[in-house]
């Protein structure tokens, strides 16, 4: 689904370079559910942005469902993200402007969807996270927890096969965080490949499979596999 | 000034924000510096003393038919029949009005035809003895003409040989004073000078020879007659109600039509210049509005974006006056450069216009002038916002976002 | 997605409606300013004859001794003497010509109920009509035959027959022009044209005349010219018959030419004339020139438009840069706040060129509005205009195409404002934005 081989991410500025990512190698196979977690400024979100294609990298090799990533001009990638990815983010970033229906409806516009169908996903959507009964509602009429599912059933609009949450739970209380939780693994039952950065070890553990960024490299361990139930005390 | 760097380096930062405001200064500076030369030009032209009580002067056109009509004797009728009218000082018919814009012209030199002298265009003006307290004008040397100077004929062959001469043009024939008894040539024909008049505007404002006008004492009436009438002050109106009816009692066949006031001659022959100096006093009154106006948004614009590096600011000891020097400095950097190449342009500019429009050339202190209030204009639409900059609060600076 | 972007520009500008009403405002005012002189400008120097203009001719001939000068630029006299006037009207060439001036008369019906106007009239060949597309109501111009014998007839315009016999059909009626007992051949629409191009000499944008009467008349009852003689050389002129035999400018010659051709050869036809008139002592010169000018060309020739215009337009364009550099630099502040709704956007699968044809939507409805709303402003400067000089009250307004120009203008003004804050926020990183708000 996922390869990445020995990406390099150097950010260079007038006096230092930095390297956000160093030789960085991941396999990630098709409906897995993966946490990565890793102190602050060691690459995660650079991680992320890579594979999600919203940043270009340095060198080395990335390779999204056999299609070469470094190779796709910025058009190519825009299609390409809006086709198989969808993203999730801590701060939601619904556009304020939009209700909730016509949030969810963006990725189906860029995509070229006609009106009817837009509306029967879209619709689809609003059900499967909840808040059909508000598709007219603007974000800022919402709690934080629902404005997240909005913005996962944005993000699951498209029915991308690869979904990326930038710390999805970071701005929720627990409850609410428990909730979003549990939605992303029904996606992921669903079939849905989901890459899930988080600060918080509780919810890293229960993703089957957690990869660690230290200094722009990876530390996989897979600890948890093919047992998500079983969460092992500190 | 210890800022400057600091600021220079911002600025370095945000390019393109300096530069557009730069931009509309300059723009804003070189037009406002040409509209307002060309305004003061225009004020000039339009407040030019004419030399006229122009407020108790009129004057109307008379077109006969019929077929009987000796068109002399009825001139002569004419003219003591307005002369008779209560209110009016003295009425005289003439072959051209001044201010009017139409009238005729010739070029009087200091020998006849055949000999190379110097020789001047002007306006020609032929009327009987009247003339001169018609239209208000005072000699200044020689004296009026005679009744038996005056001739009253439709034959160019009896032509006079003397003529009254304003100043302006006596200084321009006769730089030594002695225009005063010489003789000045129209063609072949000499015009010997028996007095000079005090400043009186020809009826052509725009032209050079406005102030150059020769008055021969002919008078040749015709079909289409044309009188000045100048009346007591105040008794003007009453006496422009009555003309026509006083004319036409004499004699029905004719139409008597243009009864115009002097100042609406003027007024009329000047309001092209007049409405292109109206709109470029309100062009120039917008511009500088819209400039203020972009420099006071950009202002509130970059004091938004800098929040929380003010509130830092102030946190570290600046002063609520600091921070509004600091944009008061910023913004005087950003002028500046706008000014000098706004100078540049408004000269640019003004080259421009002097090679395809004959416009006299800018002079400095009207860029100069431009400079110094589009600056003071563009400080204090600064003020403002670097006020409302000021008064963030320090505390800012320890919130998160 | 086009009729989306505009709905979600209108959002946009919902959102900030202070900040989008001062963009409006400030292209309006640009365009207003603009429009005003512009439009001035625009009828001035506009065809004033469309489908003819590339046709009709003026002839200049350079009649004058060599060493004597014109204030013309070419130095040749702006008008012609009585004599070529009167030789090109009978010349022996197949185009539509006529000579023409015009005279002042009274206009009366020698009774003591009509109080007599004066108007101006003029004086030209059967052809003018044709020539200039003035359209017949009654009758029609006069004949040739009359023309020759000089008969008393004229032609009226729409306004003169309303004043003399209350609309009806006049023809056959007569009246008087000073003490000329005239008859009506034919009643035409009134001649509207905002520029007198036929005859500038007394004033480009003066009113055309309303009677028209038989060139022939002219010589017969001595009608002198109530517009400009120019004369340069000193010879007499006391009486009417000196003044015909004399060198005095003060007919215009209008001959109406198909084409490339045509000119060609009437060309050739006023050198051939030229030095016919030459071995009967006139035209002492080395060199024969004359002009032929079509309309638009004797326009720019006469400068039809005054410098003040052409400087006033000048700086109003001056005027709209200022305002798009102050709408640029709004637009790029306005722009780059939403970047993290790019972000997102640009996230969600949106390509580079859809934000930047997203925001190119946006300015031009923004230059839309300021358009319409500059319309309205240029309606109240030329209003003000049209108050403060009566002269322009033809000129001052506005046509269908300065209509049209008005909204397309600041719709091009405002894409050029917003091409860089465009660019700058669809070339913006996304990912940066997305990371915590």
């Amino acid at each position: 689904m996922l390869t990445m081989n020995n990406i390099n991410k150097v950010y260079q500025t007038d006096m230092v370079q930095t390297h956000a990512l160093r030789d960085f190698n991941l396999q990630v196979e098709e409906g897995e559910f993966i946490a990565v977690t890793g102190p602050s400024g060691s690459g995660k979100t650079t991680f992320l942005n890579i594979a999600g294609m919203l940043e270009t990298f340095t060198n080395g090799q990335y390779l999204l469902d056999g299609v070469d990533v470094g190779s796709l001009n910025d058009n190519q990638r825009a299609d390409l993200r809006n086709q198989k990815i969808g993203f999730i983010f801590q701060g939601f970033n619904l556009i304020p402007d939009l209700n909730l229906f016509e949030n969810i409806e963006v990725p189906l516009r860029y995509r070229g969807i006609k009106a009817t169908e837009r509306k029967r996903r879209v619709m689809e959507r609003l059900e499967q996270v909840g808040l059909a009964s508000r598709a007219k509602h603007l974000p800022q009429q919402l709690s934080g927890g629902q404005q997240q599912r909005v913005a996962i059933a944005r993000a699951l609009a498209g029915e991308p096969r690869f979904l990326l949450a930038d710390e999805p739970t970071g701005n929720l209380d627990s409850l609410m965080a428990r909730q979003v939780m549990e939605l992303l693994e029904q996606i992921n039952r669903d079939g849905a490949t989901i890459v899930m950065v988080t600060h918080d070890p509780e919810l890293a553990r229960r993703a089957p499979r957690n990869i660690q960024v230290v200094d722009g490299q990876l530390a996989d361990f897979t600890l948890y596999q093919g047992n998500p139930a079983v969460a092992v005390g500190a | 000034m210890s800022e400057l760097k600091p600021i220079l380096n911002a600025l370095r930062r945000s390019k393109v924000g300096a530069i557009l405001l730069l931009l509309q200064i300059a723009i804003t500076t070189a037009v406002v510096s040409n509209s307002a030369f060309i305004i003061s030009e225009k004020m000039t032209y339009l407040n030019q003393a004419t030399g006229f009580v122009e407020k108790d002067i009129f004057t109307f056109q008379m077109m006969h038919f019929g077929n009987d009509v000796n068109y002399m004797r009825q001139a002569e009728l004419d003219e003591s029949t307005l002369r008779e009218i209560p209110g009016v000082i003295d009425a005289v018919i003439v072959n051209a009005v001044p201010l009017s814009g139409g009238g005729s012209s010739s070029t009087y030199r200091l020998q006849p035809t055949g000999q190379k002298s110097k020789g001047l265009n002007a306006s020609i003006f032929e009327a009987d003895s009247h003339f001169l307290n018609s239209v208000g004008v005072q000699l200044v040397e020689g004296r009026n003409f005679t009744d038996s100077e005056v001739v009253v004929s439709n034959d160019y062959a009896q032509y006079p040989t003397v003529g009254i001469i304003t100043q302006a043009l006596s200084e321009e024939l006769f730089p030594d004073g002695d225009a005063l008894g010489n003789t000045i040539y129209r063609g072949d024909n000499p015009v010997k000078i028996i007095g000079i008049t005090d400043v009186m505007k020809g009826p052509w404002l725009k032209l050079d020879r406005r102030d150059w006008s020769v008055i021969v004492p002919f008078v040749m009436a015709d079909k289409l007659t044309q009188f000045i009438v100048r009346t007591q002050p105040g008794e003007r109106a009453q006496v422009m109600q009555q003309v026509e009816q006083h004319m036409l009692s004499s004699n029905r066949q004719r139409v008597v039509e243009n009864i115009r006031g002097f100042e609406d001659l003027k007024a009329e022959y000047v309001s092209p210049d007049k409405l292109t100096m109206r709109m470029l006093m309100v062009m120039i009154v917008v511009l500088v509005l819209i400039t203020a106006l972009g420099i006071f948004g950009l202002t509130l614009f970059n004091i938004n974006k800098r929040t929380k590096q003010i509130g830092t600011r102030r946190a570290l000891g600046a002063r609520k006056s600091d921070i509004v020097r600091y944009f008061l400095i910023e913004n005087s950097v950003i002028s500046t450069f706008g000014l000098v190449t706004g100078s540049v342009l408004a000269v640019l500019m003004a080259q421009q216009l002097m090679k395809h429009y004959s416009l006299a050339q800018l002079p400095l202190p009207f860029i100069i002038t431009t400079a110094v209030s589009v600056l003071v204009i563009s400080l204090l639409a600064v003020i403002g916002p670097a006020k409302r900059a000021a008064n963030i609060s320090p505390s800012i600076a320890t919130r998160t976002i | 997605m086009f009729l989306h972007y505009v709905d979600l520009s209108w959002r946009s500008f919902k959102r900030t409606p202070m900040v989008s009403a001062l963009m409006v405002f400030a292209i309006a005012i640009g365009i207003g300013v603009t429009m005003t002189s512009l439009s001035i400008y625009h009828m001035m120097t506009k065809d004033p004859i469309p489908n003819k203009s590339e046709r009709l001719h003026h002839v200049q001939l350079q009649t004058m001794d060599d060493g004597e000068g014109y204030w013309s630029k070419d130095d040749v006299p702006f008008q012609v003497t009585y004599q070529d006037a009167i030789n090109l009207q009978n010349g022996n060439f197949p185009y539509l010509r006529s000579a023409m001036y015009k005279a002042g008369f009274s206009v009366h019906l020698n009774s003591a109920q009509f109080k007599p106007f004066v108007q101006e009239v003029r004086l030209s060949s059967k052809d003018i009509f044709q020539m200039f597309d003035l359209q017949f109501i009654y009758g029609g111009t006069w004949t040739q035959q009359q023309q020759d014998d000089i008969a008393p007839v004229v032609v009226i315009s729409k306004s003169i027959n309303e004043r003399l016999f209350k609309g009806v059909n006049s023809v056959g009626q007569s009246f008087y022009l000073d003490d000329i007992y005239v008859q009506v051949v034919g009643v035409i629409e009134d001649w509207h044209t905002p520029v007198k191009y036929y005859d500038p000499n007394n004033g480009s944008f003066n009113d055309p005349e309303n009677i028209f009467m038989p060139f022939t008349m002219g010589a017969a009852y001595e009608i002198t010219t109530a517009g400009n003689t120019n004369g340069w050389k000193h010879e007499p002129d006391n009486t009417f018959k000196e003044l015909l035999a004399s060198e005095n400018l003060w007919w215009q010659f209008w001959v109406q030419l198909e084409n490339a051709q045509e000119k060609e050869e009437f060309g050739q036809y006023l050198m051939s004339y030229m030095q016919q008139q030459q071995t009967l002592g006139r035209f002492n010169r080395e060199q024969l020139t004359y002009n032929l000018f079509n309309v638009m060309e004797l326009m720019d020739y006469r400068g039809v438009v005054k410098h003040d215009n052409q400087i006033m337009v000048a700086l109003s364009f001056m005027f709209l840069a200022v305002c798009i550099a102050n709408i640029l630099s709004i637009l790029l502040a306005k722009f780059l706040r939403r970047a993290p709704e790019v972000g997102v956007r640009r996230a969600l699968g949106a390509s580079k060129r859809q934000v930047f044809y997203q925001h190119l939507v946006e300015v031009t409805l923004l230059g839309l509005l300021g358009g319409v709303l500059g319309i309205i402003l240029a309606q109240l400067g030329l209003w003000g205009v049209r108050a403060s000089h009566g002269a322009y009250d033809a000129l001052a307004s506005m046509d269908v195409t300065m209509l049209f120009a008005a909204p397309a203008i600041a719709m091009v003004a405002c894409i050029i404002a917003g091409l860089y804050p465009a660019w700058i926020v669809c070339k913006t990183a996304p990912a940066i934005y997305l990371k915590s708000q």
